[in-house]
């Protein structure tokens, strides 16, 4: 890779962050000239640089890591939930914040999709309540898209429901389908055809349609590329400077730094 | 991650600052002043975020200037605050420094 190729790629994927190019582009220019090094030796690869620098001007690091300051937007209390004999979740307690990130995590069934469920309302608990301030919004860990619609008409369905006029819901899908470096929303291929990666970009997309206050997301980077899952993280930062609680389901521990609050729903004893 | 890495990276920016405290400078002569220093090769892909972050919280001031028959170089310089924190964060870190030598200290 060539000094120049390496600052043209770097600056797209700054523009693509919305970050203005021209200074890191300019500095990491003059640097390169002046050591004579090579830009993947100085700097790494351009996409892991871009976001480093981002996360220097926004501050969405661990040194700036913001106590939760905002109203409570969803407190779940004393939840307990079995499936037969097998108690999945035995008094779990979860209060997020307005501007708050919460990872939950824990191992494979554990309870983490029915713990998300049960704060979205979809799944009651055995005993426990849920009290939700705001709208919210869910993104399915599966399932979510129906197979015979086009990304557009699944704007307009959901956003339907959250009172949006046709227009405006297809404008705001396919903004959001933009952020998540997807600009082929706007295509005319129902869901069916859609790869599992681009599936749950449409399903990340369709729960921010109508800005919800609370955003309840289940793994809902599976089969995104590098890339996207970048750009997935940004948009959870962003949304928190914004205001929003939030809820991440994941296994993926790299990025357990960067939350606000972890919740761990891996059982304590054998049962 | 080896170890010195590891340490440096709770410092740098105290460095970068410690290095700016002796007169205003640009990013690579900032390292360079950091290698001189006895603190080994820093990545510029350490160096410009930390750069970053200081020019966020105030802790440096920035001004770009056209080089010399080269591109325009961002210089920065130790703003006030910066200069406050680096007494204060500094002095702590040499009671911390103390304290690991003592108690590393065979006895």
């Amino acid at each position: 890779m060539t000094v120049d190729d390496w600052l043209a790629a770097l600056s797209a994927e700054l523009r693509r962050r919305q970050v203005d190019p021209s200074g890191p582009v300019g500095e990491a220019a003059a640097h390169l000239r002046d050591s004579g090094q090579s830009p993947l030796s100085v700097f790494g690869p351009p996409a892991a640089y871009a976001l480093a620098v981002v996360d220097s001007l926004r501050g969405a690091t661990r040194e700036l890591r913001r106590l939760p300051s905002g109203e409570p937007r969803l407190r779940a209390t004393k939840i307990t939930k079995r499936y037969g004999r097998s108690t999945v979740l035995n008094g779990v307690n979860l209060s997020v914040h307005a501007g708050e990130v919460v990872a939950m995590i824990g191992a494979n069934g554990c309870g983490k999709s029915t713990m998300l469920r049960i704060c979205a309302g979809l799944t009651s608990p055995d005993s426990g309540h849920v009290q939700m301030r705001g709208t919210v919004g869910f993104c399915p860990q599966t399932g979510g898209t129906a197979e015979f619609l086009t990304p557009d008409e699944h704007f307009m369905l959901v956003g339907a429901g959250r009172g949006a006029t046709r227009t405006a819901a297809r404008a705001e899908g396919r903004t959001a389908a933009a952020a998540l470096d997807w600009p082929g929303a706007a295509g005319d291929a129902e869901a069916r055809h859609l790869s599992g990666g681009t599936r749950q970009k449409l399903n990340l997309v369709l729960s921010q349609l109508g800005d919800p206050d609370v955003l309840l997301l289940d793994e809902p980077y599976q089969g995104f590329d590098n890339g996207t899952y970048l750009d997935f993280w940004q948009q959870v930062w962003h949304w928190r400077d914004a205001g929003k609680a939030i809820v991440v389901v994941t296994h993926l521990l790299n990025e357990l730094d960067r939350v606000d609050t972890v919740l761990d729903l891996t059982p304590r004893s054998p049962r | 991650m080896d170890r010195r890495t590891q340490w440096l990276r709770g410092v740098l920016d105290l460095c970068v600052l410690g290095a700016l405290a002796r007169g205003e400078s640009y990013g690579y002569e900032i390292a360079q002043r950091l290698e001189a220093g006895g603190l080994g090769a820093i990545a510029g892909g350490t160096l410009y975020p930390a750069l970053l972050r200081l020019e966020r919280l105030g802790l440096v001031s920035i001004d770009w200037r056209a080089g010399s028959g080269g591109p325009a170089r961002k210089y920065y310089r130790l703003s006030d605050e910066g200069a406050a924190t680096l007494r204060s964060a500094g002095a702590d870190w040499a009671v911390f420094v103390g304290n690991v030598n003592a108690i590393m200290e065979v006895p």
